[in-house]
């Protein structure tokens, strides 16, 4: 840990690890929240059985259900699907939201995946969850309650949530990225000498330090920062105004408590 | 007035929107009886761009007669013979509701979704000019892409087609942001009404979408001999692609122009139809 250049670089990921961190507690709570309240309003607004949102991974490609909802959702969560498979899988790979009913009638339904869930469908609804120019998930939704089928109208809804479901994952995916890049960086340092272990001891190097940070008053101010986000726009202007002014004061120097 | 925030790309053809519809007199100067009476889609080869068509599913009436597949060897597109199966059961679908419409036509099975989604696009796009070169006269597109890099490609080939006279009939998708090529000016972009008819079809003159046609709870062949009832965009093209199959085997030779002229003049009266 001597050479100055990985120290320097190691300063500059710190700095970079804090940013992240701070925006983390803006967003991947939010994020995950968001996803959550997307599949619970589904279920609420449809009355179905279960909604849940599978998101695309790679290495192996594979969709992954991340949040669920509704009495027979829970079993789908941590599920993993290929992408060459099934009604998801097909959501997926051509962008194009589809809606199958009295699916039991048909004897290969991807059967296998609804039975690992502990939950066979009679009716499913599936739409992509489209950020910019890709497709980076699916909506779907089980069992309308008071329908055997879904409607133009249930299949426009839907699209509505997963563009908002959408807008939610793309903040997370920027998050990830920027630990991606950590890594990368790190790997580089180490010119290939570095293994997977000692990459990742040095981030928690790095992570460690901010961990110690949580209780700061520094911490406490961004937590309390985070809770405004429901303010309204003058409301946040007011708070704005007030941190311009303590940012003028802090940046004439230090002051002791 | 329809809720500004839903891609409501079908509300055209709901029941209260319909009379936006309604075409002058002037529009209407063939019948349905000139257009396809007697036709069955003999002698027209109608390309489904898709998961690959089953060939022994009995909705494909036996009317398969060649499939390809896309594959990507060395990051290039390349096609090869194809086993008669369907990954996913979506392109005997679609298949099954043109050969319901047309039931002589020659289907030709294009798969272009395969396990490795890293060439999704390059691969569509290789298997829409493969069909191209084929001579097909009309082609089923119930999938689309969003890789803003690819867009000057795919609008070549489309304007290639175009002038080929291959009439390229694409499901519109109801998200949000760039689709193509549906949304191309050439092509018949296809979203759906909910009546339970397959001859019941509307033309709209505004866009993003040209024409409205069944697909909501829509009996479908699915994979492995299966059956089932679907609802989307997906399977409202292949009903206009099978009524296009029939016209071209009437009248050959017309151009997607003149296909769509002829469509829009039998489309039906949304003054008149109900449902």
């Amino acid at each position: 840990m001597t050479d100055p250049g990985l120290t320097a670089a190691l300063q500059a990921l710190r700095q970079a690890a804090r940013r992240s961190s701070v925006a983390r507690r803006f967003d991947i709570d939010a994020e995950q929240a968001l996803l959550q309240t997307i599949v619970d309003a589904t279920v609420a607004l449809f009355e179905a059985e279960a909604s849940s949102i599978a998101l695309f991974e790679r290495d192996p490609d594979r969709l992954e259900f991340r949040v669920a909802a509704g009495a027979q959702g829970a079993g789908a969560i941590g599920l993993s699907v290929p992408p060459s498979r099934g009604i998801v899988g097909f959501v997926f790979s051509t962008g194009q939201p589809l809606a199958l009913s009295d699916v039991l009638s048909d004897p290969r339904f991807d059967r296998a995946t609804a039975e690992r869930t502990g939950y066979v469908p009679r009716s499913i609804a599936a739409v992509p969850l489209v950020d910019q120019d890709q497709t980076v998930g699916v909506l779907q939704v089980l069992d309308k309650r008071t329908s055997p089928t879904f409607s133009l109208r249930d299949m426009e809804l839907l699209a509505v949530f997963a563009r908002q479901a959408a807008a939610a994952i793309r903040a997370a995916r920027v998050q990830r990225d920027t630990h991606e890049l950590f890594r990368t960086v790190l790997a580089q340092i180490g010119e290939g000498d570095a293994s997977e272990a000692d990459i990742e001891a040095v981030v928690s190097a790095a992570t460690t330090g901010l961990d110690m940070d949580e209780e700061t008053p520094f911490w406490q101010l961004v937590d309390r920062v985070a809770q405004l986000r429901n303010l309204s726009d003058r409301e946040l202007r007011l708070v704005a105004d007030i941190l311009e002014v303590v940012a003028a004061h802090a940046s004439r120097g230090r002051r002791s408590v | 007035m329809a809720d500004p925030n839903l891609p409501a790309w079908s509300e055209p053809f709901t029941p209260d929107a319909r009379e936006r519809l309604v075409r002058a007199a002037v529009q209407r100067v063939v019948d349905r009886e000139w257009a396809w009476g007697g036709a069955t889609g003999a002698g027209v080869k109608v390309a489904i761009i898709d998961s690959g068509v089953e060939g022994s599913h009995p909705v494909v009436g036996g009317r398969l007669v060649s499939s390809v597949a896309v594959e990507i060897i060395d990051d290039e597109a390349t096609i090869v013979p194809d086993e008669p199966i369907d990954m996913y059961g979506h392109a005997t679908a679609c298949a099954g509701i043109v050969v319901g419409l047309a039931p002589e036509v020659e289907i030709y099975s294009v798969r272009v979704l395969g396990a490795d989604l890293r060439g999704k696009g390059a691969a569509f796009l290789a298997g829409l000019e493969w069909a191209v070169e084929q001579g097909v006269q009309a082609m089923n597109l119930s999938l689309s892409s969003k890789s803003e890099r690819l867009f000057p490609y795919f609008h070549d080939i489309v304007d290639d087609a175009y002038f080929k006279h291959v009439s390229l009939v694409c499901a519109v998708n109801n998200v949000a942001g760039l689709s193509f090529p549906s949304t191309f000016a050439s092509v018949f972009s296809v979203a759906a009404h909910a009546i339970p008819d397959p001859e019941t079809f509307f033309y709209n003159p505004s866009p993003p979408v040209e024409w409205g046609a069944w697909g909501v709870d829509v009996p479908i062949g699915w994979k492995d001999g299966g059956t089932t009832v679907a609802t989307g965009n997906s399977f409202a093209a292949p009903h206009i692609c099978g009524l296009v199959a029939r016209i071209l085997s009437k009248h050959p030779g017309l151009t997607p122009f003149e296909v769509k002229t002829v469509l829009a003049a039998i489309a039906s009266d949304p003054a008149t139809t109900t449902g």
